[in-house]
């Protein structure tokens, strides 16, 4: 096997291959994972990623251009190779991805909008493109509140024209235009009003998003401004069992239930069909759906990663395999 | 469940069995290796038949509880070793390091609860059963590494030497130690793609440093290091000794530990 005699040239490209620096790279990158590890939050720490990745590429790079024993065995080389595009891929990705989280009532058609949203300096924008209706969700929830499958209900129309549906949900995606939307735990109530201005004006639709149900079961409250800056106040309360500790249950939008309303000083009860005049136009409570929130996650690289590291692990049993069948191993 | 623990404990006790007869034989210097293997053989065949009364009466794989985790690790670590064991005689011996690491699980094993976890919606998944398997075979391999290993550190320790003596020079075992290294690092980074071929299709993202994949990163960054340092420094076996033991310790720390720090594995899961 080949050692540091048999090591490239002393020129620099020979300094930068060199196998002690890569020694220390890993020890670098080591401390660099456990130290991001526990500061997630510091803007510098991604620096103690990116450095010794940086140094690990140009090491890499160094060693393959000029190392003999990596030169001269195919697989070994090959391994490395991928090992550096898997590098240089995810530096690509965290360039260009985009993080997000919609949440959508039923019946509702996603606009392009993400309520959060983490990307890349470079992502390049195309969710203006996306449209999609959430058309009801089903989860069931075994005894204790323990959630079980998630099956969403989506329509969209796709790049022909031509109108699909699917259902999507834990480890299913609607994945539109490289966008991927994701189901999550995060899901609750939405209650749905209408706005009816005084002297005329087109009457508005609209739903509020409760928080999440049943992770904040017992703060189903929400406020939000109305047309005319008027401040509401709204509070869920629920008049029967929707999940029971006790047994087999489904999600789904209590039937028994009362919206409370706070408006300024005034508090308001109101059932399904309800309504509140005030000078400034009529709120109608038209009824309770429910709302889900999706991750969206886009990166083009993902199929590019998944075939380094498919080459990246068959070169290596092959480097290993020929290594050591060439030798067997006898015990003296 | 009380059939399931009865086979389980007739299980235990023939690993121990095992586990102790590999003792006496290196202590007294005889090779009781076919009961060694027999003895095995007979605990795999009732454990995993425990695992499998399990599975059937619960709908799920053993991989939800620290139980669970723990009884199959146990069992798929004891297989690896065992084919080990069958295949290359020259190092038998070190049954007599390996079983007593495996006793400390069972001890663990004994006092945790068996009582049934849930199963996440997100675990309902080929790719765990493909990430579990590989990772599975990766750190029984690194068991093997450690037999070896241990026999080196043991030597080097001047413990035993005329009891070890039967068994490869140092520099033999270190190279076969290596190449269950070799075996090890194939199967780690198979499991830590299978995982995150999982994770993106679960959680909506291929890697987020929590807790298992961090740790999961930097034992494959040491086991990187440690085959890295063989050639670059030309390392003694005894060096190349201890760099096994690290790698062993990290994974066990993951496997079994870090699971157990936040509530469950893989804190996105839930
Ligand atoms: C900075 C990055 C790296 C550089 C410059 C580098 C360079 C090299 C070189 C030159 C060799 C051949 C050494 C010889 O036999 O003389 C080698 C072997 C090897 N490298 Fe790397 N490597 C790097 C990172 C990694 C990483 C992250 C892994 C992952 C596990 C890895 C795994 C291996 C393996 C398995 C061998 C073959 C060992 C053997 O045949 O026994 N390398 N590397």
């Amino acid at each position: 096997m080949a050692g540091p005699d048999r090591a490239p040239g002393k020129n620099w490209l020979g300094r930068v291959a060199s196998l002690k620096f890569t020694l220390a790279i890993l020890v670098l990158l080591g401390i660099g994972v456990a130290l991001s590890y526990q500061n997630r939050d510091g803007g510098w720490v991604t620096w103690l990623m990116v450095g010794p990745l940086a140094l690990f590429a140009l090491n890499l790079i160094a060693a393959i251009a000029t190392h003999p024993t990596i030169r001269t065995q195919a697989w070994l080389l090959i391994f490395h190779l991928a090992l550096l595009a898997i590098i240089l891929l995810v530096a690509a990705g965290r360039l260009t991805y985009l993080k997000g989280a919609i949440e959508l009532t039923e019946g509702e058609v996603f606009g392009g909008e993400l309520t959060r949203a983490e990307s890349g300096l470079w992502h390049w924008w195309r969710l203006d493109r996306v449209r999609f209706v959430n058309q009801g969700f089903t989860i069931n929830y075994a005894p204790g509140v323990q959630r079980e499958h998630t099956y969403n209900r989506v329509r969209w129309v796709d790049e022909h024209g031509i109108e699909r549906t699917a259902t999507i949900g834990d480890q299913t995606p609607l994945v539109l235009y490289g966008y991927r939307f994701y189901t999550s735990f995060n899901k609750g109530f939405a209650p749905v009003f209408s706005w009816y201005p005084a002297g005329g004006g087109a009457p508005r639709r609209g739903s509020v998003h409760l928080p999440s149900y049943p992770a904040k079961e017992f703060s189903q409250a929400q406020g939000w401004t109305l047309p005319g800056n008027l401040k509401v106040w709204a509070m869920l309360q629920i008049d029967e069992v929707i999940l029971d500790r006790d047994k087999a249950s489904r999600f789904r939008a209590p039937e028994k239930h009362r919206l409370v309303l706070r408006i300024g000083d005034d508090r308001h009860e109101l059932r399904p069909g309800g309504r509140v005049a005030l000078p400034q136009g009529v709120l109608v409570y038209e009824g309770l759906r429910a709302w889900m929130g999706y991750r969206v996650f886009s990166d083009w690289t993902l199929p590019w990663l998944l075939a380094s590291c498919a080459l990246a692990v068959v070169s290596l049993a092959l480097h290993f395999w020929r290594k050591f069948s060439a030798k067997p191993w006898s015990p003296a | 469940m009380e059939r399931e623990l009865q086979l389980l404990w007739v299980a235990v006790a023939c690993y121990v069995a095992a586990g102790v007869v590999a003792i006496f034989g290196v202590v007294l210097g005889k090779r009781p290796e076919r009961t060694v293997l027999g003895l095995l053989t007979a605990a795999l065949a009732i454990h995993g038949y425990s695992i499998g009364v399990r599975w059937e009466r619960l709908g799920h794989g053993p991989f939800i509880t620290l139980f669970e985790i723990l009884s199959s690790n146990i069992w798929s670590l004891t297989l690896v070793f065992a084919l080990a064991y069958w295949r290359y005689r020259p190092v038998r011996p070190i049954a007599a390091i390996v079983m007593p690491i495996l006793f400390v699980m069972m001890a663990w094993l004994l006092v945790t609860d068996p009582e049934r976890g849930h199963l996440p919606a997100t675990y309902d998944t080929l790719w765990l059963y493909i990430h579990i398997g590989f990772g599975k075979i990766f750190l029984g391999a690194v068991l093997v590494a450690v037999g070896m290993a241990g026999v080196i550190l043991l030597r080097e320790a001047g413990w035993g030497i005329a009891k070890l003596a039967r068994l490869p020079a140092d520099d033999r075992l270190d190279d076969l130690a290596y190449r269950f290294m070799a075996l090890g690092l194939i199967f780690e980074t198979l499991m830590l793609v299978a995982g995150a071929i999982w994770a993106q299709d679960a959680w909506g993202r291929y890697w987020a440093w929590d807790p298992l994949e961090t740790w999961a990163f930097i034992t494959w960054l040491t086991l990187a290091f440690a085959l890295h340092l063989r050639f670059t420094v030309k390392t003694s076996p005894r060096t190349g000794a201890v760099m096994i033991l690290s790698v062993f310790a990290l994974a066990f720390l993951t496997f079994f530990g870090v699971p157990f720090i936040s509530t469950s594995p893989h804190k996105g899961a839930i």
